[in-house]
């Protein structure tokens, strides 16, 4: 086995093809991990009665917990629980028909909900709750005072800490192929053991997934000079 | 799928998983101890702005934070052996156990370094002045002045990273090492109870972090004790104090959010 420069190329070209998967994944698993994130972090923070130690026992245990953990219990398990479930109500829908991909999707949005809580619930903790008296004192009503005022500092606040989510789901989305989704890292395995060559493909994997994870963070910082426009501070 | 789900499992699969728990320890407290090694050697030339090495040290970080560590895994593990025939030095015998504790000592590196800068950086300016103008070295205002301050306000970001890297090691089945990941997949192929398994292995996990996050507050409430002196209303101040450097925290960013 000697190395071979240009295959690092070869092995590029031939990855980039399974991108699209990674983003995929990623993208789900942020979107639907942000919403999931919205509604516990907003139970916590109103201390609602039943759901409260619910929310916190599931950012607890996601937490405490390896992601592998989640892919591999969500992969077993719930076929199991869909099937049960169809025979007891005699549906014809059965596990097998989610896709490989469905898995990871549920698994990573159910790892990534519990993340963003903690981002979203710090992002809200952050602003300061003069505003929100402000916003009731000229007749919104909560949930207008929660979107109009509060959301968009908070969003502005919690911004770093979401890049790093997103990011982490990036690099996350490499355990898909435990469950044999072909994303970039499965790819690159393809693409090392039919040729032989192992570092060249990791490597260009590598470059890959530093292309990506760059330009989050640009395009972050570009967003939080947006974003953070109101808060120049002064007289503006 | 397997075999019907049966809690009984769960509560024998424990004590099975937990005899390799001390492999997972092992890496994770070997890849530590590299972490923070490599950390300082990296944070070093970022914080006195050294020329040249203070690029590195960034395009270090940079590749180390922005690639997945499974990847990593897989390069070190693949690609090491190679680069180092080019200089004759044989690795075909060298167990897998040590490529593993070097991917993850060198990516915890990057993270530690980014800990270690942040935390110094939040030192107050104003301290090593103070130091310099009793006469100190700078020696000795980095390793009695500033240092057990930046530890203090470290833990927490140090808590996150050490809980993080003992998820991660759940990655090394990947390259067959048995820890605790790799034999709950062998206990469950070979005995077709693949949920209580991961269940059983996902509450070692549970109580482990649970268990090192507990004792890093101690750590830190230790640490930050000087901050608290003289106050007869000690837990109204530690909240008090709790806010004046959880902002500095929110700003430091090298917490692995969501990480793998």
């Amino acid at each position: 086995m000697k190395l071979d420069p240009s295959f690092i190329w070869t092995a590029f070209l031939q990855i980039l093809g399974a991108i699209p998967t990674t983003l995929y994944i990623t993208v789900v698993s942020v979107l639907a991990g942000f919403v999931i994130g919205i509604i516990v972090a907003l139970i916590r923070i109103y201390k609602v009665p039943v759901l409260y130690p619910i929310a916190v026992g599931y950012v607890t245990f996601i937490r405490g917990t390896p992601m592998l953990t989640h892919l591999l219990l969500i992969y077993f398990g719930l076929p199991m629980i869909i099937d049960g479930l169809a025979v007891q109500f005699g549906w014809s829908f059965r596990s097998v028909s989610i896709p490989m991909i469905g898995f990871a999707y549920i698994s990573f949005s159910i790892t990534a909900g519990a993340y963003m809580s903690e981002v979203v619930r710090s992002g809200l903790l952050a602003v300061d709750r003069g505003q929100i008296e402000a916003a009731h004192s000229i007749g919104m009503s909560t949930p207008q005072a929660l979107r109009r005022i509060v959301f968009p500092q908070a969003l502005a606040a919690s911004l770093p800490n979401l890049s790093n989510s997103v990011i982490g789901m990036l690099h996350g989305s490499t355990l898909a192929f435990t469950v044999s989704v072909v994303d970039i890292n499965a790819q690159a395995q393809i693409v090392a053991s039919t040729n032989w060559k192992f570092f060249e493909a990791y490597l260009a994997a590598a470059l890959i997934f530093w292309g990506l994870t760059f330009l989050i963070e640009r395009v972050t910082a570009l967003i939080e000079k947006r974003i953070n426009l109101y808060n120049r501070g002064g007289v503006a | 799928m397997g075999a019907p789900f049966d809690l009984s499992f769960v509560f024998s699969f424990l004590p099975k998983l937990l005899t390799t728990l001390s492999t997972t320890l092992l890496i994770v407290a070997c890849s530590l101890l590299a972490g923070v090694i490599v950390g300082f050697i990296i944070a070093l030339p970022r914080l006195y702005k050294v020329p040249v090495l203070k690029t590195l040290a960034e395009v270090y970080i940079s590749f180390f934070r922005g690639t997945p560590i499974l990847i990593q895994l897989f390069l070190f593990y693949y690609g090491l052996p190679e680069v180092l025939k080019l200089v004759n030095v044989d690795m075909t015998r060298t167990p897998v156990l040590v490529f593993v504790i070097l991917t993850y000592g060198l990516h915890t590196g990057a993270f530690m370094s980014e800990m270690i800068r942040a935390s110094v950086t939040a030192v107050d300016k104003g301290q090593v002045e103070a130091a310099y103008a009793t006469g100190m070295t700078s020696y000795q205002a980095f390793t009695r002045i500033v240092l057990p301050q930046a530890l203090g306000i470290a833990i927490p970001v140090f808590s996150n990273l050490v809980i993080a890297l003992l998820k991660d090691t759940s990655l090394a089945f990947t390259l067959g090492v048995m820890e605790m990941t790799g034999k709950a997949q062998t206990l469950g192929s070979v005995t077709q109870h693949f949920i209580e398994t991961y269940i059983a292995l996902a509450l070692i996990y549970l109580v482990i972090s649970f268990t090192i996050e507990k004792l890093l507050l101690v750590a830190e409430h230790r640490l930050l004790r000087h901050e608290a002196q003289g106050s007869p209303v000690k837990r109204k101040f530690s909240l008090q104090k709790k806010a004046s450097y959880r902002h500095i925290i929110a700003d430091m960013g090298p917490g692995k959010g969501g990480g793998a």
